[in-house]
């Protein structure tokens, strides 16, 4: 009503006269507008003189006190977080690296199965089904742990189940003495390595990415905690300096608290960070590059072992799978010496391995010198010497290196989880005690302008 | 202020108020300043809040879709037309003619000559099909390789060696049959071979040891009586075959190419391809294994004679085959092997082919 009538007045009215009237009713009766004004005045009549920059100065030192707060806290719980996701990321890697050894280790046995004909050998068949099972079982978990390798998982799974479907025709064939049975058998085993091998390969790649990610997440968490805490010191030491100066005391002694709290929170913090980073950088180049190498040697073995087998199957034209060997061979060898160089369980990898190529290599030279009969002979043979002991010799021990160097790395990344929410909750609490404090220390001085 | 304009009536006053004018307005100046300031201190903090909050958030765990590798295009039907332009080489059946009888089986072979080099080393080492029932197909039960084109191998190495199972067998694709003989890696083929003038260029070739005709295979029950019934239909042959080169010139059909004719067989159980053509012989063995096959009876529509593919480098290894050979259609031996292998699939043994000689290397 007033506020109405008052506009009306204004319009149209002399300009001096009417700001006059304007100005005597708005002060008897309040409209939003001059609310709005008021406020603004009196925050800026409590924000002039020397009461106002104090009170300046305490927002300020509580603002900055409080960030620091929650820069502690997200630092540390971003580090606790990451540290979680990347053993989290690296136990997913390794169970994609198991579905892949053991598709390639039921891919070595239904080969070499094959070699001895019609009647396969039950515990050959019997370590078919047990790497099947476990691999379609650790797709399942795996696409649970991590939702993102979802549709990869999905794809692989369709090429799983066709392979299956095919090593079992093979099978069914073989068994009634139909030469197609091979085909199918080959189809499969090429089957797989086109379509589910290069699904493998991306998965492998997308979670050490995603491994050295949060690595270095785990890593780079002390920057939010030096940056928020050099901004603290800053604005409390300045506001320090210029309080002794405005009031001729030395020392404010709660902002010198607050000051010396969010210190040794900061260089405490740092400290505890650099330690997370440098077991960060001792897992990352150790356990866990450790892991990567013995499982890349047993992909490469399982792969060698097939193709041994598929040679033989070829009969004299197999010279690609001889190649296919080689190359595998290689890849055994020189992953086997850096899984050794990095941890003292992979030590007899490379020695294991070394009793199988020799076993392969007389293989190669009864197939070469034309006695394929006694080639076959021996790779299906499990005495100690044959390919099959010595391989499994090398299964057994490169299986033993890649759990206890898996486990390793997941250990050392769970070590500092237990006492870094403790620690973030902490620094947190730290960042509201030195803005009460530093709030308290500017008060003392304000109370004295009242 | 026009409150103060407006009351102030001494000079003094007026002094003053010209005074509190110029101070008010310092004043709301600095405060106008300090608001600046203050805002900008705001701004800073809550920039902070807003840094900290997303570097809180950055690493959420939320990770971009693992990429899914597309599907490697499938290497099996391949169809450039890679046909052989017609070449002349009089009558293609005409080989080397032997000189004279063949030493004993088992005797030493003349000073020099191919079987001499293979006598030597031991064993004959011949370029097979390992899974062409009939002809040449690996028995799963005892892991041998047996067929009709077998025991022609066996033939040639008992007039080498006295016995028939000095035998180093290379399993080989369709379209790797001349090369391996280029290369020197096999002394022999016997792949269900057809003799014809594009391939005289390449290799040698004995005389004719069996005479095939093509034909095509269909799933039973369907309409199909010729290859005119197979008009857009997908039909299977091994590249690198005969069977594949007479595929191509059937208009309306839709080749698809495989490694070997039982790569066919497994395109045609799964359901991607329609029919398969290729030598009668060979489409019995396929048929024998798959009871929904069925090889179409009208006659065939090419004559595919075989023979043993030998290397253009050894002529007199050439010569030595076909003595054996010529002796095998007289002595009953073919008669034996027709029998065991083909007799069942495909009716009472014909007479054997007639040698045809007069060729020069």
């Amino acid at each position: 009503m007033s506020q109405t009538t008052s506009a009306s007045q204004a319009t149209g009215v002399n300009p001096a006269a009417g700001s006059q009237t304007a100005g005597s009713q708005t002060t008897g009766a309040p409209t939003v507008a001059g609310r709005v004004v008021d406020a603004r005045a009196s925050l800026r009549r409590s924000l002039s003189g020397t009461p106002g920059r104090l009170r300046i100065l305490a927002l300020l030192a509580v603002a900055v006190s409080l960030i620091f707060g929650l820069g502690a806290y997200s630092a540390f719980g971003s580090a606790e977080a990451a540290l979680s996701r990347a053993g989290a990321n690296a136990a997913q890697l390794v169970r994609i690296q198991a579905i892949h050894t053991n598709l390639v280790r039921a891919d070595a046995d239904a080969t070499n199965a094959f070699l001895v004909g019609g009647l396969e050998p039950a515990d050959q068949r019997t370590s078919y089904t047990s790497s099947m099972q476990q691999a379609s079982r650790l797709i399942a978990e795996a696409a649970k742990a991590q939702p993102a390798d979802g549709p990869a998982l999905g794809a692989l799974n369709d090429s799983v189940l066709t392979y299956a479907g095919l090593i079992e025709q093979a099978r069914a064939t073989n068994r009634q003495a139909l030469p197609v049975g091979a085909q199918y058998l080959r189809v499969a085993s090429s089957g797989l390595r086109s379509s589910a091998l290069p699904i493998l390969d991306a998965l492998v790649q997308a979670n050490d990415a995603r491994v050295r990610a949060e690595f270095d997440a785990a890593r780079g968490a002390s920057a939010v905690l030096i940056a928020s805490g050099v901004l603290a010191l800053l604005v409390l030491i300045g506001g320090m300096i210029w309080l002794s100066r405005r009031t001729h005391r030395y020392l404010n002694v709660p902002m010198a608290g607050a000051t010396v709290a969010i210190l040794v929170t900061l260089v405490v913090g740092v400290i505890v960070l650099a330690s997370i980073g440098s077991t960060v950088s001792t897992v990352r180049d150790g356990s866990y590059a450790a892991t990567l190498a013995t499982a890349k040697a047993r992909i490469a073995a399982f792969d060698a072992k097939s193709n041994e087998s598929l040679t033989l199957i070829a009969r004299g034209s197999g010279s690609a799978f001889e190649k296919a060997w080689v190359s595998s061979s290689k890849v055994v060898t020189e992953q086997s010496a850096a899984a050794t160089k990095l941890s003292n369980d992979a030590a007899s990898m490379g020695e294991k391995w070394k009793g199988y190529v020799n076993a392969h290599a007389q293989i190669r030279t009864k197939d070469d010198g034309g006695q394929w009969d006694l080639a076959v002979k021996q790779a299906i043979g499990s005495d100690p010497t044959s390919a099959n002991a010595t391989f499994n010799a090398f299964d057994v021990a490169s299986g033993a290196a890649l759990t206890s160097n898996s486990s390793a790395a997941a250990d050392s990344l769970d070590a500092p989880r237990t006492w870094l929410p403790f620690i973030s909750w902490l620094g947190l609490l730290v960042g509201i005690a030195a803005a009460v404090s530093a709030w308290w220390g500017v008060s003392l001085r304000l109370e004295e302008y009242r | 202020m026009s409150r103060h304009a407006a009351t102030c009536k001494t000079d003094t006053c007026k002094a003053r108020t010209h005074k509190a004018r110029t101070s008010e307005a310092r004043t709301h100046g600095a405060q106008a300043a300090r608001a600046h300031t203050y805002k900008a201190v705001l701004g800073s903090i809550v920039a902070g809040f807003a840094i900290l909050v997303t570097a809180g958030c950055s690493g959420s765990g939320v990770y971009s879709t693992t990429p899914v590798p597309a599907a490697r295009p499938s290497s099996t039907p391949t169809s450039g037309a890679t046909s052989a332009p017609p070449v002349n080489c009089g009558n293609p059946l005409a080989s080397f003619a032997p000189t004279g009888p063949n030493p004993a089986p088992g005797s030493p072979m003349p000073a020099g000559s191919y079987m001499k080099t293979i006598q030597d080393r031991g064993r004959l080492i011949a370029g097979v099909s390992a899974d062409t029932l009939l002809l040449g197909a690996r028995n799963p039960l005892n892991g041998q390789i047996e067929g009709f084109d077998i025991d022609m191998l066996k033939a040639v190495s008992k007039a080498i060696f006295g016995d028939p199972n000095r035998i180093e067998y290379r399993v080989i694709t369709t379209a790797q049959r001349i090369p391996a003989l280029e290369d020197g890696s096999v002394d022999i083929v016997a792949r269900a071979m057809t003799i014809n003038c594009a391939r005289w260029q390449q290799i040698d070739f004995s005389t004719e040891y069996y005479r095939a005709g093509q034909k095509v295979l269909v799933a039973k029950g369907s309409p199909v009586n010729s290859m005119a019934d197979l008009k857009g239909k997908r039909v299977c042959a091994p590249n690198g075959s005969t069977s594949m080169d007479k595929l191509r010139t059937f208009p309306g059909l839709i080749p698809v190419g495989s490694d070997t004719h039982t790569g066919c067989l497994v395109l045609f159980q799964q359901g991607k391809v329609d029919a398969i053509t290729g030598d009668d012989t060979i489409l019995a063995g396929l048929a024998a294994q798959d009871p929904y096959a069925y090889v179409v009876k009208a006659p065939a529509f090419t004559a595919e004679p075989y023979g043993l593919g030998v290397s253009k480098t050894h002529p007199e290894f050439v010569r030595f085959v076909n003595g054996g050979l010529a002796q095998m259609r007289t002595d009953g031996q073919w008669k034996t092997a027709y029998d065991s292998w083909l007799k069942a699939a495909l009716g009472p043994a014909p007479a054997p082919p007639a040698a045809v000689y007069g060729r020069q290397p």
